[in-house]
């Protein structure tokens, strides 16, 4: 079943079309890699899928719902409500301790709740670190906490922009773990990466070029790794 | 957890944990809130302790003699009553009477009193030395004790003749000064001090016109009417020689009378009785009092032989103008002997200075405010603009603009909270320090002065912080994607 789909979408500053004429179809549970070379308009297409921007031309149908008509009030519900969103920059609100960051997305999507909070910084590792504020946190362990925050209300697409741009290898895959554990669970990853072995776990990579897709890539190994890496997980 | 829990655990966290930011506009809610409470405290304050402060530059309230008789001491005290106890300050008693010095024959103008009330009811005297405070010591106007050379410590032999016989004995000497006294409006006494050339011209005048009422009689005293007779050989005779006041034409011709029955008579000291005083202080006041020899009302009684006998009392009474007012009609209608009357240069110009103080207050507490606005404001937009990446980022996770408006609203408010009661504190700290200091006397708190400086501050914080949240509004969530 269709969860999302770009039909001619253009973003177009001035003269540039940062997206030219985009289609692109993602199934509900699929996970999807988006690679290309610099400036070649993958945040663009993230901020039109997470709603915190709208194309130039085309519909974005996000669960059949065309979002490039609503208004922003109706965005930020549906992004609320929709999606989880990870940053290459980790964003964390730098006064408020870890789980506290965590509870910010339960706050705005329904009730804060601290126990369910401290269960998701469990899941990404981080339970003992919970009252940290960030700057007594790596790099890694602030992802992850990122991570722990995007699926804290259980969003139906997460979304992120280079999660592993900054991480070592170890954290990376942690975060690929992770990333697995979700679409295990049914959860539709959406993941811009620049990493070839990050864009490998996926299903399906599709390349952006000058702000068009170049072509796209279907992983044949995808039932394998996933077979291993359950096996890995037992193991 | 509530909402509204993790709500106040957010904002506290970030006034908690980002000091040094909030500190600064939270020091500038305090400073304004410190200072508006303060002034308030002092607007409320001030009347009352300027009253107390007025009167201690004198007297406000005067009784005499409403009859022929000359004014008892228990009659003046009677008329006190009419005055609640707790509102006087101080009530002197003064008797005049003509002294001659024996060793110099020269007459002067002597008043009995009671020195501790002088010191209440004209705190302004300036005493070189002490007040006399044991019998047989006198306080020396600067002007007498220039004129006979006498210092702190001089003794000084005081003699008395009664009035009559010292005006039909007495010689206008040039060169020396003279006193004279003569019946004035209402049977009230009025005294003169002069002194006259070869020609018997007067050279000096002063008049002392207490009794008299002094928007009219009393205008006697002021020099554009002592002006006229300079240069006036004696007799003067009024209305020829000089122009009466307009208005009090008895006191005038009392005046007038005086002048010409003044004299520094050689009659021996034995027409009367006579004293050896201990000059205790020298007496500085710029005023008429200069040229006055004070001593205790006992002295005057052992000199003269009278008893219980007074002029005019001073009073310095603690009270609104319209107090006064009352208590004065009170007086005039109760007592058929005594008169009171108002002072009423010193109760005009109390009120208009206070009306004066109050309105700068106003413009001093809304400059300050305006300046604690502008620094909260501009802090608070050094803030937004220092967390555009917290609050895209709180967008980007679902937060609506009304979410940011509250939050930042809520900082807002909390600072004004904390601001308000600390500065509201420290304020009415400050009005205690400046009253204590100013005034001498301390301040009760009012009781709804930290619950107004509190809404006040938030008021002021929350309007400070709209501009600032305008622009936290209008960030864009996309910036977080943006790799910076
Ligand atoms: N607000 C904007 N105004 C004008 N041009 C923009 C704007 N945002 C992006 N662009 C341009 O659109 C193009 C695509 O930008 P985008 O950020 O999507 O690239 P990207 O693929 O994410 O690159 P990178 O890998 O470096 O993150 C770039 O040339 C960029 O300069
Ligand atoms: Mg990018």
């Amino acid at each position: 079943m269709s969860l999302l789909e770009l039909k001619n979408i253009s973003k177009i500053y001035g003269e540039l079309k940062a997206l030219d004429n985009v289609n692109i179809h993602v199934d509900q549970g699929e996970w999807v890699a988006i690679m290309g070379p610099s400036g070649s308009g993958k945040s663009t297409m993230m901020n039109i899928i997470g709603c915190m921007d709208k194309p130039t031309l085309g519909e974005v149908l996000l669960d059949g719902v065309d979002i490039a008509k609503e208004s922003s009030k109706k965005l930020t519900d549906i992004r609320r409500d929709k999606i989880g969103l990870i940053f290459q920059q980790f964003h964390m609100v730098n006064y408020l301790t870890a789980v506290e960051n965590v509870m910010v997305s339960q706050y705005y999507h329904s009730m804060p709740d601290e126990k369910e909070a401290l269960d998701a910084l469990g899941r990404v590792g981080l339970r003992e670190r919970a009252h940290h504020l960030p700057s007594q946190l790596s790099g890694g362990e602030q992802q992850r906490v990122c991570v722990a925050r995007a699926l804290i209300n259980h969003p139906e697409l997460i979304l992120a922009d280079e999660p592993t741009g900054n991480l070592d290898e170890a954290n990376e895959n942690i975060v690929l773990d992770l990333f697995a554990q979700l679409h295990a669970e049914g959860t539709t990853l959406i993941v811009v990466t620049h990493d070839p072995e990050v864009a490998d776990a996926a299903q399906r990579t599709i390349v952006l070029e000058h702000g068009k897709v170049a072509r796209e890539v279907i992983n044949e190994n995808f039932e394998a790794q996933q077979k291993e890496w359950l096996a890995r997980l037992k193991g | 957890m509530t909402k509204r829990k993790m709500f106040l655990r957010m904002i506290t966290a970030s006034l908690l944990r980002r000091r040094s930011r909030m500190l600064v506009a939270l020091l500038s809610i305090a400073i304004g809130a410190a200072i508006l409470s303060g002034l308030v405290t002092i607007y409320y304050d001030v009347p009352r302790q300027m009253g107390a402060q007025f009167r201690n530059y004198g007297a406000n309230m005067l009784l005499a003699s409403s009859g022929e008789e000359r004014m008892r001491m228990a009659a003046a005290q009677a008329a006190l009553e009419s005055i609640p106890e707790d509102k006087i300050l101080g009530a002197t008693p003064y008797r005049y009477v003509t002294v001659q010095m024996t060793r110099n024959q020269l007459s002067f103008v002597t008043a009995g009193t009671d020195f501790s009330q002088v010191q209440l009811t004209s705190p302004y005297f300036v005493v070189e030395g002490a007040y006399p405070s044991g019998s047989r010591q006198i306080l020396l106007g600067k002007e007498v004790a220039e004129t006979i050379g006498a210092k702190v410590n001089s003794v000084i032999e005081l003699s008395y003749r009664p009035a009559e016989t010292a005006s039909a004995g007495s010689e206008i000497i040039p060169g020396v000064l003279l006193t004279g006294s003569a019946v004035g409006f209402n049977n009230n006494p009025v005294y003169v001090t002069l002194r006259v050339d070869e020609d018997l011209r007067i050279t000096e005048l002063t008049v002392n016109a207490d009794t008299q009422t002094p928007e009219y009689g009393g205008q006697c005293a002021e020099p554009f009417f002592t002006q006229r007779f300079i240069g006036k050989q004696i007799p003067v005779t009024l209305n020829e020689d000089v122009d009466a006041v307009t208005g009090a034409t008895m006191t005038s011709q009392a005046v007038t009378d005086a002048i010409n029955h003044s004299g520094a008579a050689e009659t021996p000291a034995a027409a009367g009785s006579s004293l050896n005083m201990t000059v205790a202080g020298i007496l500085d006041t710029g005023g008429k009092e200069e040229s006055y020899i004070f001593m205790s009302q006992e002295d005057l009684t052992a000199l003269t032989g009278e008893q219980d006998q007074i002029d005019v009392m001073e009073l310095s009474v603690s009270a609104s103008s319209d107090e006064l007012a009352e208590y004065i009609d009170a007086i005039n209608g109760n007592q058929k002997d005594v008169t009171a009357r108002l002072v009423k240069r010193i109760t005009n110009s109390e009120t208009a200075v206070l009306s004066k103080l109050q309105s700068l207050v106003f413009l001093v507490t809304a400059v300050v405010l305006v300046l604690t606005m502008i620094c909260v404001s501009t802090t608070m937009m050094a803030v937004v603009t220092e967390r555009r990446k917290e609050i895209g980022l709180r967008k980007a996770l679902g937060a609506s603009d009304s979410s940011i408006r509250t939050e930042f609203l809520g900082e807002g408010m909390f600072l004004g909270l904390l601001g308000g009661l600390l500065g509201g504190l420290l304020g009415f700290g400050f009005a205690q320090i400046v009253s204590v200091n100013v005034f001498g006397s301390s301040i009760q708190l009012q009781p709804l002065l930290l619950p107004v400086a509190i809404i006040v501050s938030m008021a002021i914080a929350a309007l400070s912080c709209l501009l600032p949240i305008k622009r936290a509004v209008a960030i864009d969530p996309a910036l977080v994607l943006k790799g910076e």
